[in-house]
């Protein structure tokens, strides 16, 4: 099989270089990459770490869709030539690696942060079957491996737009019935650059590996936003 | 030292890879959008000559693929799961082409 892998380093022109790997049953994105590594260019870069599907380092875009490279089998793809870039909209270090910095900074800027109330903390009392727990449940595996970020339009065309990760995050805080930061989020929650700025694409959801709706996360906190405006 | 300016890749929507594996939502929102600013084009035609049959089917259509794509919206708005967001794009084009067969193929002037 033939992997066209996208590169780039600091002062040198990006090019797409061309690696003949030999296809084995059971390869993956990540396998036939290590092996290109390994054999024909030990000056390829790109992330992993689990290799098992958990951690969400391997996440790069291959054949056009963002996916996690460990998990995605070649036979799967359906193609004899596989195409791999970095994940978009997020400053490119080398090769496929990506800085991941703005997943973070775009949560710290919308208050992503659990706010306790004040005075001694107490033990939760959230049942396991309690309504706000399986409300919640849904939304807060996320692992922050950026895909959503990647295949969202809004987060190309605006650089306010917190992004489905950072606005899924603060689902989980604003739902969350320990948590006292919602009127400090308010204001950026209601924002012209954040809820309403969402297209309904569901390109988050249909990326994500962990199976979270970011999208339905989004709809949540406005109907949330709607029903405070008028009751 | 001067900083580096920080380079960032966007997807090529001039080449075959940026639409390559565009998910269904897309192709709705796009095809929504693309509708209404076709229909003001041919509104503008209609009201020039409203018997012109072509530009009757035309608006018909664009009418119905505006309409139902904006309830598949609407009703995701209102908590309907976005995982079922494909099932409701086909479900709004079936809809849409059973409507405009039903209203077209009914001689009614």
């Amino acid at each position: 099989m033939v992997l066209k892998v996208f590169r780039w380093a600091p002062g040198f022109r990006e090019r797409i270089q061309r690696f003949w790997v030999p296809a084995k049953e059971g390869m993956t994105v990540l396998d036939a990459l290590v092996d290109a590594q390994r054999r024909l260019d030990p000056t390829l870069a790109f992330r992993y770490a689990c290799r098992v599907g958990m951690c969400g380092s391997c996440a790069m875009v291959v054949n056009g869709k963002e996916r996690w490279a460990c998990r995605t089998l070649l036979k799967t793809l359906k193609s004899g030539i596989v195409t791999v870039r970095p994940l978009y909209h997020f400053p490119l270090v080398r090769d496929l690696v990506v800085d991941m910095a703005p997943l973070a900074e775009q949560t710290a800027r919308v208050g992503g942060a659990f706010v306790p109330a004040a005075g001694p903390p107490t033990a939760a009392r959230i049942g396991r079957d309690a309504a706000e727990r399986r409300h919640i449940d849904p939304a807060i595996e996320c692992i922050g491996c950026g895909m959503c970020m990647s295949a969202c339009t809004m987060v190309a065309n605006d650089a306010r737009f917190p992004g489905p990760a950072a606005l899924n995050r603060l689902f989980t805080l604003e739902e969350d019935s320990r948590d006292v930061g919602h009127a400090g989020r308010a204001a950026v929650l209601l924002s012209e650059d954040a809820l309403t700025r969402c297209h309904t694409q569901a390109n988050c959801t249909e990326v994500c590996p962990m199976e979270i709706s970011p999208t339905q996360s989004i709809l949540a906190l406005r109907r949330r936003a709607a029903r405070r405006l008028f009751f | 030292m001067a900083k580096r300016p920080r380079r960032i890749l966007r997807r090529r929507w001039a080449t075959t890879e940026g639409w390559r594996a565009t998910p269904a939502g897309m192709w709705a929102w796009l095809a929504q959008r693309a509708a209404a600013v076709a229909l003001l084009a041919v509104i503008v035609l209609h009201l020039r000559n409203p018997f012109w049959r072509p530009v009757q089917a035309t608006l018909l259509a664009l009418v119905l693929l505006h309409g139902l794509l904006g309830v598949r919206a609407i009703v995701l708005d209102f908590g309907l799961p976005v995982r079922w967001h494909r099932a409701l794009l086909a479900g709004a084009l079936a809809l849409g082409v059973m409507a405009f067969a039903a209203v077209w193929g009914w001689r009614w002037y």
